[in-house]
């Protein structure tokens, strides 16, 4: 029996043993082959949100976004959103897709989007050209909260930039070329974005080819690009970019953009609306910092030059509130629920910090930040703190609090929601 | 007079063998260089940074050099990452994120793997590319360089390297900022055949006294010799990379 047992012992040490050589071999074998390519790919991610919101009932803002509903002090949303990214890969030609889909649920009512925010096809003709036509989300610009010379873009929500948005069906080419010397790359992205009763409705007036372009050098070692939308659906806008390295751990960037006979909606201190027409420049400088405790910086500072100035903006929100009393007011500022009134930051001078500190005090996948957005005329700010975390495969988690801090006179503090409180769960397939 | 023609023989000889010393470190870490890897090539490589309380987080990277200073890197797993893109071209770094659709410039010594490579460690180009040879000393079994960034872009001030003498394959890397201060130790182990003559190090691991308990390990799979066009090194390539894996 006792020799039974060491026995026993010893076979579970051998056994203890052979398994753990078994978990180190393991534990560092890789075999590529697992990762081959294959003609069709789909991937995604499915996500659930929960925010719940402070309100502000008594803002004009409250009243133009929930035309005809109570006011309220609080309101809780739950939103699921799943997208898909399916790709056929054969060989020169790829064929790719990116849908949509969310349904909220707040005390207002459900909401549901199914939209399709990408879908065309590539040819890679040789190595220097590129075809590509179909719905595309195309990003130009350096800037990352904003980008003055996006010209082909939905807005952007400073306060999220990664956020996925749908794009604009387009049709064009590119040409790429490497050099030798100081000019190391150049590339030339041709482009049109029709727009018409059924296609790019929301880009501009309909009947218009709308050609773009973007020239882009890698000269020096700083990443220079010229831009052009010409005019159509839109006012013609041109504009350059530019980004550099200026360390191991320091980046700049910057752009500039002009927009010619910009229409915009004007309120005037009496109440009535007219359309202006004018010149704007927009410019944006911005830096990216890693400290030595791995807290990355990004400031950025924006001159909207198409934005309203505070005593404008204040035009504004004297209307809205006038509207509360009468009907044919109410009517008219309804007119511009859609108008760069009514859109982010529509203001003239903002300042953006994002602060992020990778795993600190040894919290493992874990990232705290903090980004605050200032309105500079008004004053007005908002705040967010927040944590992510990734220790799950495959699994994102983050919460977040959005303060909104300002007078009822300036943009954040006339905002329908003075707090949001959001948590969200995301599994990526 | 005969002495002092013996002086100037002998200082004559020592002034060549040192000659003859710096020469040869250069060209061991030539060596060590084109041993490593062709001097164009593709690959895969699994990373996986491991936390102290053993748990582990894995990436699978494609990458293709071409010349001694460009480097691009396809993420092919987590799925959170899929899709996701590196350029490197000398100094310059880009990350390309599908969902934010543009190239974003990321500087060297930030890692988009967290863990403790850095993206100089994952975008790697050739040593001789970014150090000179400070000193070179004969070892027992190998060789001890000491290597010095040419710039002050490059991720690490000063590099010591200890080579193999018999396959002139490094050992162990200790990587050191301007400080004099240890960043990180990065080991060579596993040497391994991958064909068409290539014969090197199929497990790189690294860990540094600034994160105590923290590992990272980077295995390498099907490394071969392959030569693409210069412009798959631009950042209007990194949304296409997908399109170069066979």
């Amino acid at each position: 029996m006792k020799s039974g047992g060491r026995g026993a012992r010893a076979a579970c040490v051998l056994a203890a043993v052979l398994a753990s050589a078994f978990t180190q071999a393991q534990e560092y074998s890789f075999d590529a082959s697992e990762f081959a390519k294959k003609p069709f790919e789909l991937g995604g991610y499915a996500e659930f949100k929960q925010e719940a919101l402070s309100l502000r009932p008594e803002s004009p803002l409250f009243r133009l976004n929930f035309a005809g509903e109570a006011p309220r002090r609080s309101l809780d949303r739950s939103t699921g959103t799943v997208e898909f990214a399916g790709r056929w890969n054969a060989g020169d030609l790829v064929a790719d897709v990116r849908t949509h889909s969310a349904l909220a649920h707040d005390a207002f009512g459900a909401t549901r989007l199914n939209r399709i925010y990408e879908a065309g096809a590539r040819w890679t003709i040789d190595d220097n050209w590129s075809l590509d036509a179909g719905k595309r989300a195309l990003r130009w610009g350096k800037g990352y909260a904003w980008s003055p010379v996006a010209f082909l873009e939905r807005p952007k929500d400073a306060n999220d930039p990664q956020l996925s948005r749908e794009g604009y069906v387009v049709a064009g080419g590119t040409w790429v070329r490497s050099f030798e010397g100081p000019l190391a790359a150049a590339s030339v992205t041709a482009l049109v974005v029709p727009a018409g009763e059924d296609v790019n409705p929301a880009y501009g007036r309909p009947n218009h080819a709308n050609p773009a372009a973007k020239l882009y050098f890698l000269y020096r070692d700083t990443d220079i690009e010229l831009l052009w939308a010409g005019k159509g659906s839109r006012p013609g806008r041109y504009g350059f970019d530019f980004s550099r390295n200026v360390g191991t751990n320091f980046e700049v960037h910057g752009e500039w953009a002009r927009t010619a006979s910009l229409e915009r909606p004007f309120v005037l201190p009496d109440g009535s609306i007219v359309q202006q027409r004018r010149d704007a420049t927009s410019w944006l400088l911005g830096l990216r910092y890693l400290s030595e405790s791995e807290v990355t910086w990004i400031a950025e500072a924006y001159r909207n030059g198409a934005g309203y100035t505070r005593g404008e903006y204040g035009d504004f929100l004297d209307l809205a509130n006038a509207a509360a009393s009468s009907a044919p007011l109410a009517q008219r500022v309804q007119s511009l629920a859609q108008s760069p009134y009514a859109r982010p930051n529509p203001g003239r001078d903002y300042a953006y910090l994002r602060v992020s500190a990778k795993e600190p005090f040894d919290w493992l996948y874990v990232t705290p930040a903090i980004t605050a957005i200032a309105n500079l005329r008004d004053r007005s700010f908002s705040l967010t703190p927040e944590v992510a975390y990734i220790g799950f495969a495959d699994i994102e988690l983050r919460a977040r609090v959005v303060w909104l801090h300002g007078g009822p006179d300036t943009e954040f503090g006339s905002r329908p929601n003075r707090r949001r409180i959001e948590v969200y769960a995301r599994w990526f397939f | 007079m005969r002495r002092l023609a013996l002086a100037g023989l002998a200082g004559l000889l020592l002034a060549c063998s040192a000659t003859a010393l710096a020469l040869d470190g250069a060209a061991i870490l030539k060596k060590v260089d084109r041993n490593l890897e062709p001097e164009s090539y593709e690959m895969y490589r699994k990373l996986i940074n491991i936390e102290p309380d053993g748990t582990k987080k894995e990436f699978v990277i494609f990458s293709l050099k071409k010349g001694r200073d460009k480097v691009v890197g396809l993420f092919l797993a987590p799925a959170s990452d899929k899709g996701r893109a590196t350029l490197r071209q000398g100094d310059n770094m880009w990350l390309y994120i599908p969902n934010v659709g543009k190239p974003v410039r990321i500087t060297s010594l930030q890692s988009v793997t967290g863990g403790i490579f850095n993206n100089a460690d994952i975008l790697r180009i050739d040593y001789t590319e970014e150090y000179d040879v400070a000193s070179a000393e004969e070892q027992a079994d190998g060789y001890l360089l000491t290597l010095k960034a040419k710039t002050g872009a490059v991720a690490y001030d000063m590099l010591k390297m200890t080579v193999d003498k018999k396959v002139v394959l490094p050992l162990r890397i200790d990587a050191h900022a301007a400080s004099g201060l240890l960043v990180k130790t990065i080991y060579f182990k596993d040497i391994k055949d991958f064909g068409g003559g290539i014969r090197r190090p199929a497990t790189v691991e690294t860990d540094s006294p600034l994160h105590k308990g923290y590992k990272s390990v980077m295995l390498y799979s099907q490394l071969k010799k392959r030569t693409v066009p210069d412009e798959v090194f631009t950042v209007d390539y990194l949304s296409r990379l997908e399109e170069l894996r066979k």
